[in-house]
């Protein structure tokens, strides 16, 4: 049976707005377990982002509690959760955010570095991870000379080079053209199911959702919807 | 880790390049401005010592309270005793006697009758003596003109400006009218072997150099002097050991009542040097300080730009899981490489400047017509040891503490908002 990577019980997130509160989160329950493929879809302003960030240990919520790999997010410091980002968490974003001035080698590289593995394993790891993506001829260009398709591999690479048991996406396609968006999602799928990497996105993109094994739906910072679905293997 | 800054530093020309190029003018201009105050300093205090006040002076008494009168029938007698003195009491500094005089020199035409006239500003050193240094002090021979040095009694120097305006040529004969130190006639007959221009116009009005053994005996001033200067043997004036020098000399005549008793000036006591010298010191302390500030706070600026212009970096760092102390670290290692290399350049170049002023200097001679001061017409730059670290305070400080202002930020950064502001 696979392991839980995230529990999340009673979380609640509020936020002060002028001389009120805003509540983004009320009373989420989940469990995200190791190997799963899932989406957080929602409008606008349900929690969608909110909630990826505590589960990404960016934030901590205002009551319940949030485990990600066995750790309460309340209880780390700020020292310690980004110790947890490096170890365990893999981010992707809507835009790529490679760092110009390296190179695709480089940028994937980084997140190693802050590892402090040695450069010949850090070599082996980065070449491999740019195989993943089909990027590995691409090692020495630089950001600017790739395209949008080529960048969310590369950054993909990034998130994925380091092992993390859970690789959390905002949006990962919405740059994307739809040739472009299959690509990443077949790349990502697969490298789920190689690896075992547990991959949580945030999206609206119908593209996206029809690989998804498991929707959560959020509505007004509440899971309105969480099921298991039969995702495509395919490209369309 | 830091291989992988560097690269990045030197791929990305904004984080090197730029502030590299404006630390090394800010830089530059520090030590510039620095060298080029301290030696106009010198310069001041250099001219003043060599041709003026030493960096001791004894006189009598009476003689010091007069002094711009130049009054030589308040000189002493007896000198070559009191100098053989000094050499055994203080034998690390070097003793000069000097006679000044004032007068007329007339220059005859090949009737002997007057061609023209002027104010002469005589003064009578040992050039004679090659041991008293004095040629070399007084930069004779990088001041001379036209023609050489006068070799025996009766021989002259000439200022440029009287060769000019008299019409005098190398070898002719001009005749010296003063009073002597008794108060009678002087008059005595000189060739020319020479003109000289010191460049300050303060001694070139009217100069006539002549060796001391014949003004002593024009102005019957038969083993006299007006004045005896003391030189630092490396010729460097240090204001504390001349203040503990005059105030032992001068503590062994504090009870004598004797006008004609001695009394040792330091360079300082002389030419109202003191305060101008504090005056100048306290502005171009002030100048210097100014100018550093300001340039501090520009690499600041640069530093806080450079820190802003980077946000989108440390926000994908942060979310990369590099803590915001290691981030910081990263930032200020940085700033400190570029504010070293900066500093460097910088460095370099304000002393190639600094040096090239010191060799070529700036002319202020037109502004120097009327000056009474002893100043040099050609200011100069001077290289001192201080420029090679001066420029590091603005260079290095200034750039790290900015960086160190500009990174707080990354403290106050909030990860939560990490996706929103990485989706732009």
């Amino acid at each position: 049976m696979s392991k839980n990577i995230i529990t999340i019980e009673h979380v609640t997130k509020r936020f002060p707005v002028g001389d009120g509160v805003f509540t983004a989160l009320s009373d989420i329950n989940l469990e995200l377990k190791e190997g799963e493929f899932a989406g957080l879809v929602g409008p606008s302003g349900s929690g969608k982002t909110t909630l990826l960030n505590i589960m990404g240990s960016l934030d901590s919520p205002t009551q319940g509690k949030a485990i990600v790999m066995g750790r309460n997010i309340s209880d780390l410091s700020h020292k310690e959760s980004a110790q947890l980002r490096n170890i365990h968490i893999g981010f992707i974003f809507q835009v790529f955010n490679l760092l110009p001035v390296y190179t695709v080698y480089e940028n994937v590289e980084f997140a190693l570095i802050l590892q402090n593995i040695g450069s010949a394993e850090r070599k082996r790891m980065v070449m491999e991870a740019l195989e993943w993506v089909g990027l590995e001829n691409m090692a020495n260009k630089k950001p600017s000379k790739l395209s949008g398709g080529e960048g969310q591999r590369v950054a993909i690479a990034r998130a994925m080079v380091k092992r993390p048991n859970i690789v959390l996406a905002d949006e990962p396609t919405a740059n994307l053209d739809a040739a472009n968006a299959h690509a990443i999602i077949q790349t990502m799928k697969k490298l789920n199911q190689e690896l075992n990497t547990t991959f949580l996105f945030s999206t609206h993109d119908e593209k996206v959702m029809g690989y998804l094994d498991r929707i959560i739906h959020l509505e007004d910072g509440k899971v309105a919807l969480d099921k298991i679905v039969l995702p495509k293997t395919t490209a369309l | 880790m830091i291989k992988f800054l560097l690269k990045g530093v030197l791929g990305d020309k904004n984080r090197s390049v730029l502030p590299i190029i404006i630390i090394s003018i800010g830089v530059a201009l520090t030590v510039l401005l620095s060298g080029y105050i301290r030696g106009a300093m010198g310069d001041i205090i250099n001219q003043n010592a060599r041709f003026d006040t030493g960096h001791v002076k004894i006189m009598t008494r009476a003689y010091a309270e007069n002094k711009s009168q130049i009054p030589n029938d308040l000189a002493f007698l007896g000198v070559d005793s009191l100098i053989n003195e000094l050499k055994t009491s203080h034998p690390n500094m070097i003793w000069v006697k000097r006679i000044r005089f004032g007068g007329i020199i007339d220059v005859p035409d090949d009737k002997g009758e007057t061609k023209g006239q002027g104010p002469a500003s005589g003064m009578a050193i040992e050039l004679f003596n090659t041991n008293s240094g004095e040629i070399q002090r007084m930069n004779i021979p990088s001041s001379l003109v036209h023609g050489t040095l006068p070799k025996q009694v009766g021989e002259a120097l000439i200022g440029q400006e009287f060769v000019d305006k008299l019409g005098l040529e190398i070898g002719d004969k001009v005749t010296y009218f003063g009073s002597t130190m008794n108060g009678s006639m002087a008059f005595k007959n000189f060739t020319i072997t020479g003109s000289v221009r010191f460049g300050t116009p303060a001694l070139d009005k009217g100069a006539i150099i002549i060796d001391i053994s014949d003004a002593q005996t024009m102005l019957d001033m038969e083993d006299g002097a007006g004045e005896i200067l003391g030189f630092e043997s490396d010729e460097i004036y240090d204001d504390e050991k001349a203040l503990e020098l005059t105030e032992e000399f001068n503590a062994r005549f504090v009870n004598n009542t004797n006008e004609f008793a001695p009394i040792m000036l330091r360079l300082k006591d002389q030419n109202n040097l003191a305060g101008y010298l504090d005056y100048v010191d306290v502005y171009s302390a002030m100048f210097v300080t100014i100018f550093v500030i300001v340039m501090s706070i520009v690499l600041w600026n640069t530093g806080l730009l450079g820190g802003l212009r980077r946000y989108q970096e440390f926000g994908i760092r942060l979310a990369l899981g590099e803590s915001k102390g290691h981030i910081y670290k990263t930032l200020i290692y940085e700033a400190t490489l570029i504010g070293i290399i900066g500093s460097i350049v910088g460095t370099a170049m304000g002393l190639g400047g600094t040096y090239y002023l010191q060799v070529v200097g700036i002319d202020i001679g037109k502004y120097l017509e009327n000056a009474t001061m002893l100043m040099p017409s050609v200011i100069r730059a001077q290289v001192t040891p201080e420029l090679f670290y001066i420029g590091f305070i603005p260079g290095l400080f200034a750039m790290v503490f900015g960086n160190m202002l500009s990174g707080i930020g990354i403290y106050k950064r909030q990860t939560a908002a990490l996706f929103k502001e990485l989706e732009v």
